[in-house]
């Protein structure tokens, strides 16, 4: 655009501004933030004061010590397993969203949605409510016979983690699911019953390759805020629901060594980095686009 | 998707109703709780009553909690509407650094809250900056800043380039273009962007609790206080925030799917 | 006005888009007060040229003169020229008599005055009821209105459009045509109007400029474009002209023979010295229009060829007849345009029939 050609003195000067308000804003907030807590990550530790004298002695304890590597997979099988729990029941939801039609598809979809923005805390500690040795969970099940006493199966342990993960990052899975479905066009499937297959065929053999681009982006959402989550294991994890995240929080608060947390903070960059690649491998779509 | 058999469309509908349960499950108990009496997991029907609500009003602690989070909600959506406009109108149409700093604004969003939180704590600790509001505000819209660039970036590609033409060629400056064309065109999604801004500061509590100082936001407290068990007056906040909540949404889905006027293109 | 002086100069005006180069070398004269039609096919540089005019892109090399004075470093607000958008543009939170008053009130021109005007524009283009209107709400035919009024509104020395009716169905097209056309005489502003619908631009031009590839392959009347095509672009362009390749034999004063697989053709040469001063022997087209071919009479005495019919399409008032003519080895198809008549064609298919055209009506293209 010639918007440059007709630049006056004024102008100038707020364009130089915008510049480097446009380049400063990002770096001085964000990367040199990161930039440091990298940095950090090869400090040590003496007696409670920083030592700031560059080492691998952080790294070097996070893959020999018998305690972290353990805790560490552990929370990926553990956040692994939440966002297949989400995935399983979103998609069916995400399905039949995109049955109904019109103005009630949308209504419901955002009826789904809603409750993301509901206080988080809230959310946890009713959650914890719901699952405890007294809670609706418990109740409902002995009602039915299932259980013949109140069980301490989701209360305070890896279980309760996953189960309140899962309930609260569902709608994470439902959306990216849902908008994948929906740009699957509607001939597609029309060809696939003029052809002689089955609705089941239809499904498995056109709509649900189509749609593994938004599973796959799906998946790697609800594992990235699983695996960053801290409070949740925190409040309903008791003592042995431990993960990772409660392992890096602690590092600035009870352990207090914030260049072994900066270490730990980098290690699950890694897996976040990988998860969100992996998700933006799989979940281009690849010709699908018409 | 039309012809789906039938038994396979109540199998849908049933695990739909199952997620829809679940999601609302842990909405529903705290605001039952607001206005019948609880204990030990046995709702008493019986007694409907407001004095939690009462209770509210004079919990003090909780009010300043909430407080704090409008007034740090506020700056937010003021300093992440502002920058991230700025931002979103800076690199329109710009080649040149604007993927990687594009990536860069993502950053926080992409990241765990916990880097994010953790990182700004180091950088406020060796700038000297004390953990205030003001630390508090500023790791808020370093988180919700992506949200608004990415919403006002889309209109900006979504408007007309021959509109910014015709407006010059009819002989208007750059402020005047500015002002009487840009602006009104993007007022609607930044509209929209502080809504969503507001809302993620409004219930952000990782990257709060590790930068925030003496005073806490709402969720901050009611984190502190999770931890002794909540009283009964929590419960009447939460129906409140939840009715502001879903204010909040149709508010954002008015200003968010965009007017027919401003999205009309020939 | 005075339609003999140059209101613009493009003097040498190139520019390439990186390394890519859309115009090469362009000369062009826009004479005060006329409809000058810039047409091409998609590509042709022809959009270009009016962005260039416009000041909505810089030149890369030469310059233009606005009453012999260079505008090219102009920025784009201070150019008396305005602009109607392919798009048409119109600021969609704007009312219409926004969008119209736009240019004035950019200019802090008084309120009242600006409604003045602003009335009187709308008047002009039949829009005074839907002033309070958003282009949301008007037709496409309408938004071409606005479009226009508030191009012309600032009293522009020059109105730019850009294939301005290329979004409307072909009968709202015919009729703002004529409605463009109307208004052009009345304000009598000089119009540089872009398009590659060849039949719009011999409709509503004085001149018309051919482009292609980046080049202007002629400037003229629609007149000279289709009768006189200077190359074979022109002539393949401008309808169904009939085309058959030879070589120039000597000149006969006003008329030059060309050598073709259908014998010797006789065409004419007048006023065109380019075609007077080409070597004997060089490669050529003689050009002839399908109304120009006939059925030959015994009176009929140069350029007379037979042909076979090989298929006829009644068109309404016309019937067209493709015949196939020449030796085995350089078949041309040629089209042959005469008036339908009530009981049907005299031609069969397949029947042998004897063609002509008249010298005069016959044209010489160098290949």
């Amino acid at each position: 655009m010639s918007v440059a050609a007709t630049t006056q003195p004024a102008e100038k000067r707020l364009s130089l501004l915008v510049t480097v308000l446009a380049f400063a804003l990002p770096v001085i907030f964000v990367l040199v933030p990161l930039a440091i807590f990298l940095v950090y990550s090869f400090f040590s530790v003496d007696q409670g004061t920083i030592v700031f004298a560059p080492t691998l002695g952080n790294y070097a304890r996070f893959f020999t010590d018998p305690i972290f590597l353990p805790v560490f997979w552990n929370t990926i099988v553990l956040c692994v397993s939440v966002a297949v729990i989400c995935i399983l029941l979103a998609y069916p939801a995400a399905y039949f969203l995109t049955t109904l039609k019109g103005r009630w598809r949308y209504a419901l979809l955002m009826l789904l949605l809603v409750p993301l923005l509901m206080s988080y805390v809230i959310k946890i500690y009713a959650i914890r409510s719901i699952l405890g040795l007294n809670g609706f969970l418990n109740k409902a099940l002995v009602a039915l016979g299932i259980l013949d006493q109140p069980s301490t199966l989701f209360v305070f342990n890896m279980n309760a983690i996953l189960l309140t993960l899962s309930l609260l990052l569902i709608p994470f899975a439902i959306l990216p699911i849902f908008l994948s479905l929906e740009r699957i066009p509607q001939t597609l499937l029309r060809a696939s019953d003029d052809l002689g297959a089955s609705g089941l065929q239809t499904f498995l053999r056109i709509t649900l390759p189509l749609s593994l681009p938004g599973v796959a982006s799906a998946a790697s959402f609800v594992f990235v805020l699983a695996i960053g989550d801290f409070l949740t294991p925190q409040m309903v994890g008791g003592i042995s629901g431990f993960t990772f995240g409660r392992i890096l929080y602690s590092q600035f608060g009870t352990a207090y060594n914030w260049p072994f947390g900066a270490a730990l903070s980098v290690a699950l960059a890694i897996v976040v980095i990988c998860a969100i690649l992996i998700g933006e491998r799989f979940g281009r779509n690849r010709g699908t686009s018409i | 998707m039309n012809a789906l058999p039938r038994p396979s469309t109540i199998f849908l509908a049933a695990i739909t109703t199952l997620v829809a349960v679940l999601l609302y499950s842990p909405l529903f108990v705290p605001i039952v709780s607001s206005f019948f009496t609880v204990s030990h997991g046995n709702v008493d029907w019986s007694s409907p009553t407001l004095s939690t609500y009462v209770a509210l009003a004079e919990n003090h602690d909780i009010l300043a909690a909430l407080r704090t989070t409008l007034i740090v909600g506020v700056c937010t959506v003021v300093l992440s509407v502002v920058s991230g406009t700025l931002l979103a109108l800076y690199y329109h149409g710009r080649r040149s650094g604007r993927s990687i700093l594009q990536f860069i604004i993502f950053l926080p969003f992409l990241m765990p809250p916990i880097i994010s939180g953790l990182a700004l704590l180091i950088f406020f600790r060796e700038i000297g900056l004390e953990r205030s509001l003001l630390t508090v505000v500023i790791g808020h819209t370093v988180f919700v800043l992506a949200i608004v660039y990415r919403t006002v970036l889309m209109r900006l590609q979504s408007m007309s380039r021959t509109l910014v033409e015709a407006s010059y060629d009819l002989g208007a400056t750059g402020w005047q273009t500015f002002w009487r064309i840009i602006l009104p065109n993007l007022s609607s999604a930044m509209v929209g962007g502080a809504i969503l801004a507001f809302a993620l500061s409004f219930d952000e509590t990782m990257i709060t609790i590790l930068v925030t100082g003496t005073q806490s936001t709402l969720p901050v407290r009611l984190w502190a206080m999770m931890r002794l068990g909540f009283s009964p007056d929590i419960n009447a906040l939460v129906a409140l925030i939840l009715m502001f909540t879903v204010l909040l949404c149709v508010l954002a889905a008015r200003f968010l799917i965009p007017r027919q006027m401003a999205t009309e293109r020939t | 006005m005075n339609l003999n002086t140059d209101l613009l100069t493009l003097r040498s005006v190139s520019k390439s888009y990186g390394t890519v180069p859309v115009l090469h070398d362009i000369d062009l004269s826009i004479k005060d007060g006329e409809f000058l039609t810039v047409l091409g096919p998609s590509g042709s540089g022809k959009t270009t040229v009016l962005r260039l005019i416009g000041g909505l892109e810089p030149l890369t090399a030469g310059e233009i003169r606005l009453d012999g004075q260079d505008i090219s470093r102009m920025p784009i607000n201070r150019r008396p020229f305005n602009t109607v958008f392919q798009d048409y543009a119109l600021f969609p939170h704007m009312t219409v008599s926004g969008n119209v008053g736009y240019g004035l009130s950019v200019r802090h021109i008084q309120r009242k005055e600006i409604a003045r005007r602003v009335a009187e524009a709308l008047e002009l283009v039949q829009l005074g009821r839907f002033a309070d209107r958003f282009p949301a709400q008007l037709s496409g035919g309408q938004r071409q209105r606005v479009a226009l009024a508030r191009a012309l509104i600032c009293q522009p020395r020059l109105i730019l459009l850009d294939e301005p009716l290329a979004a409307l169905d072909l009968e709202l097209r015919r009729q703002m045509q004529e409605f463009l056309k109307s208004i052009q005489r009345e304000i009598k502003t000089t119009f540089l109007f872009v398009t590659h619908d060849q039949e719009e631009a011999i409709g509503m031009a004085d001149r018309i400029c051919v482009m292609q590839a980046g080049h202007i392959r002629q400037l003229g009347t629609p007149h000279e474009l289709y009768y006189k095509p200077n190359c074979e672009f022109v002539a393949r362009f401008f309808g169904e002209n009939n085309l058959v390749a030879g070589k120039l034999g000597p000149v006969q004063g006003e008329q030059r023979p060309i050598e073709t697989a259908l014998g010797r053709l006789i065409c004419s040469i007048s006023d065109q010295l380019h075609l007077k001063t080409a070597p004997d022997g060089a490669s050529a087209f003689a050009a002839f229009r399908p109304e120009a071919l006939r059925l030959a009479d015994a009176t009929d005495s140069g350029n007379r060829f037979s042909g076979t019919i090989a298929d006829l399409a009644f068109a309404g008032s016309s019937t067209v007849a493709t015949v196939t003519a020449g030796a085995d080895t350089a078949v041309q198809r040629l089209r042959l345009r005469m008036p339908s008549r009530i009981d049907g064609s005299a031609l069969k298919s397949g029947e042998t029939v004897s063609l002509s055209f008249a010298p005069h009506e016959g044209h010489l293209v160098l290949a």
